[in-house]
């Protein structure tokens, strides 16, 4: 039996990775494509990480037990918890403060690193991807040294792509050697422009995009060394390794930065790539699928069966897949919890068409990807499949507390 | 022997230095103050008890008296532990006293979770309260490990405790690998009064002493521990609020590459913190 790792990247938009056009930021993980199943229109359940981690972990939605604030409740159930039942032995490795054990996602794992007791930056929030590769390399040493034939499934999670960008020099000057901010005015950046959203001065906004790639080039990198950890202690070639993302970043596309609760395709549209060595080519499934997949797809790996709480299916074997529409959700950053009057967002993608509703002004947004990718043209007042969108969306809106009622 | 295997030789005689190490530091403590004005802090948990063994031990040896012990009791314990330090106070003599905060309890009826009205609260917890930041607050659910409860039922009754009896130095069983926040804590510290805060000696014998070396010595000297480590608790806290890391026993944990309080209760303020720090909130 293979073991399998899930490796995530915070804020990892699709279009920076080459194998999804991009240019060259990511040739370490371009090259895993040989022997790769690539999804170009996976979904993520939502625009930020406590909207997106429940399906990546636990194959559920972020509002479907109310609103959380980011805690894990136990009706949702960690891929870890079913694995671990099942004998596998689990291990995580993060240094995502939403991900953390406070928040309840701690369950199921036999080693869960959070790092919430580390001390860290204002400069880099979290601990490194180097780091999180050492702590990872050094659990499994521990593996082997305890026999190492038992499977595991091993969580890595990546922080480093996530504002405030204040990227090593030598990737910056990879990107664009003519940026000669010091770390200090990269963080002011972050402070007096990414965190009020002001995309009024585009040179800016185009900096700021640039001090995001000079990251994505330091966590390919970073993925570069944990596939030699994996190779040097002998575990590359039994082991699949899945890469996603949890959400993407804006840089102005749809007037703002960052990620808030919108739900366009720099957003929601995830890079999720399958790696098994024992591929003997390289595949692309154009077929929209969510990062709710994931967990049943890991238990299929096991042969384990899933819990049927999930509400994904397993992606494998591809042929067996259901294509069918998927749904993202979020909280409108516009509201606020303390005065009670948080709005949602939700979206609904099937076939080429993606509908969005913002709760806040009762809008609709209809969009045909073939034509318009990047989401410009809404044609929800001239098509007659609009009604058949809007159907897909309205019991989605608010179900918790109608069902509470 | 932890992991079935038994220690070698020279892994017992570096355990016989470390608690030589801590020996040493017990002999300074009883050249510089008198056994009345100390105090162990003892929670039955395993680097207190392993502190407190030291200590009796280096009594034993020299003929010191030994001093009182005093345990907190945060009003959110295991029974487990309770049952542990009564059992083993008698064992071995120990004169133990309980620090409570018996205020803030009445408050809340004795009910973890239940509002504690700040107005019901005697002065002291109050002026507490405004003390750490939370003066324009009414009330706060009870909880040990939250900000403010961690607060009250720790800081607070233990500081108490030390004016009531006149207490000049605490023993804590605090170690370097414990947490980062605690590598670089001297054994011998030195705390000039505050408001609201006596001044105090603190010494911290086990410092030196790592996860392993700690449960390494526990089985090859037969101490006895508290049964939840068996079960797979790492680290002990609050009961409502402390989760197993695993089934395995403590000491058969990856101690070396996994964090040893990760199933406390993490302190929310700092996960607030890092949310702060990237942009949330």
């Amino acid at each position: 039996m293979k073991n399998v790792i899930l490796l995530t990247i915070d804020t990892l938009r699709k279009d920076v990775l080459g194998c999804y056009g991009g240019g060259n930021l990511t040739p370490f993980l371009d090259s895993l494509q040989e022997r790769s199943i690539r999804f170009t229109n996976a979904y993520s359940g939502g625009p930020y990480t406590q909207a997106g981690f429940p399906g990546i972990l636990t194959s559920s939605y972020y509002l479907d037990f109310g609103r959380q604030r980011g805690k894990c409740p136990p009706q949702r159930v960690l891929v870890s918890e079913v694995l671990k039942k099942a004998g596998i032995t689990t291990a995580a490795f993060h240094s995502n403060a939403y991900l953390c054990a406070f928040f309840g996602w701690n369950r199921g794992w036999d080693t869960f690193y959070d790092s919430m007791e580390a001390n860290v930056d204002e400069k880099v929030p979290y601990i490194r991807a180097r780091e999180i590769n050492r702590k990872a390399a050094g659990w499994l040493e521990f593996h082997k040294e305890r026999g190492g034939e038992k499977p595991f499934f091993l969580w890595v999670h990546y922080m480093d792509v996530h504002e405030p960008y204040v990227p090593e020099r030598k990737y910056v000057d990879e990107v664009d050697p003519s940026i000669k901010l010091s770390e200090d005015e990269m963080f002011a950046l972050f402070k007096n422009v990414v965190l009020k959203r002001d995309v009024s001065n585009k040179d800016t906004v185009e900096l700021l995009r640039k001090l995001y790639l000079a990251h994505v080039r330091e966590v390919d990198e970073a993925a570069a060394e944990f596939f030699e950890i994996l190779q040097r202690l002998g575990y590359h070639d039994n082991s699949v390794v899945i890469i996603t993302s949890d959400h993407g970043e804006e840089f102005g596309e749809h007037g703002g930065l960052s990620h808030d609760g919108k739900m366009y395709q720099e957003l929601v549209n995830v890079p999720l790539i399958i790696y098994d060595p024992s591929l003997k080519k390289g595949v692309v499934s154009e077929t929209v699928v969510s990062t709710l997949d994931v967990p049943p797809t890991i238990t299929h790996l096991f042969g384990v069966a899933p819990s049927g709480a999930w509400q994904g299916q397993s992606l494998l074997p591809l042929e067996a897949y259901q294509p069918r529409g998927v749904y993202g959700e979020s909280i409108d950053k516009q509201g606020s919890h303390e005065k009670g009057d948080e709005k949602e967002v939700h979206f609904y993608r099937e076939g080429e068409l993606k509908i969005i509703y913002r709760e806040t002004d009762d809008s609709w947004e209809l969009y045909d990807l073939g034509d318009d990718p990047e989401e410009r043209n809404n044609i929800v007042d001239k098509t007659t499949v609009t009604e058949y969108m809007m159907k897909k969306v309205i019991p989605r809106v608010r179900r918790y507390e109608r069902q509470q009622q | 022997m932890p992991n079935g295997k038994p220690l070698s030789k020279q892994r017992i005689e570096e355990l016989e230095t470390y608690i030589h190490i801590s020996q040493n530091i017990v002999r300074e403590a009883y050249r510089q103050f008198d056994p009345k004005d100390i105090r162990l802090v003892w929670s039955g948990h395993k680097d207190s008890t392993l502190t407190l063994w030291i200590w009796r031990e280096t009594c034993k040896k020299y003929g010191f008296e030994m001093p009182r012990a005093v345990t907190i009791d945060e009003g959110d314990t295991f029974e487990e532990a309770e049952e542990f330090l009564a059992k083993m106070s008698k064992e071995w003599g120990i004169q133990l006293d309980v620090a409570k905060n018996e205020d803030v309890l009445r408050a809340c009826n004795y009910t973890l979770g239940a509002d504690v009205w700040i107005k019901d609260l005697n002065e002291r917890n109050r002026e507490e309260i405004k003390r750490i930041g939370f003066g324009d607050l009414e009330r706060f659910p009870f909880e040990a490990e939250s900000f403010i409860g961690n607060h009250l039922m720790k800081s607070v009754a233990l500081n108490v405790y030390l004016e009531e009896n006149d207490v000049k130095v605490i023993v804590q069983g605090l170690r370097w690998d414990e947490q980062p926040v605690r590598s670089d804590d001297p054994y011998f510290e030195k705390v000039e009064a505050q408001y609201l805060q006596p001044a105090q000696v603190r010494i911290r014998p086990i410092l030196h002493i790592k996860e392993r070396a700690l449960w390494d010595i526990y089985h090859h000297w037969k101490l006895p521990f508290v049964s939840l480590y068996a079960q797979g608790y790492r680290s002990l806290g609050a009961k409502t609020t402390t989760q197993k890391m695993s089934d395995l026993p403590a000491w058969e944990q990856d101690l070396e590459n996994t964090v040893e309080r990760a199933g406390r209760r993490q302190d929310k303020e700092a996960a607030m913190a890092r949310l702060r720090a990237l942009g949330y909130m």
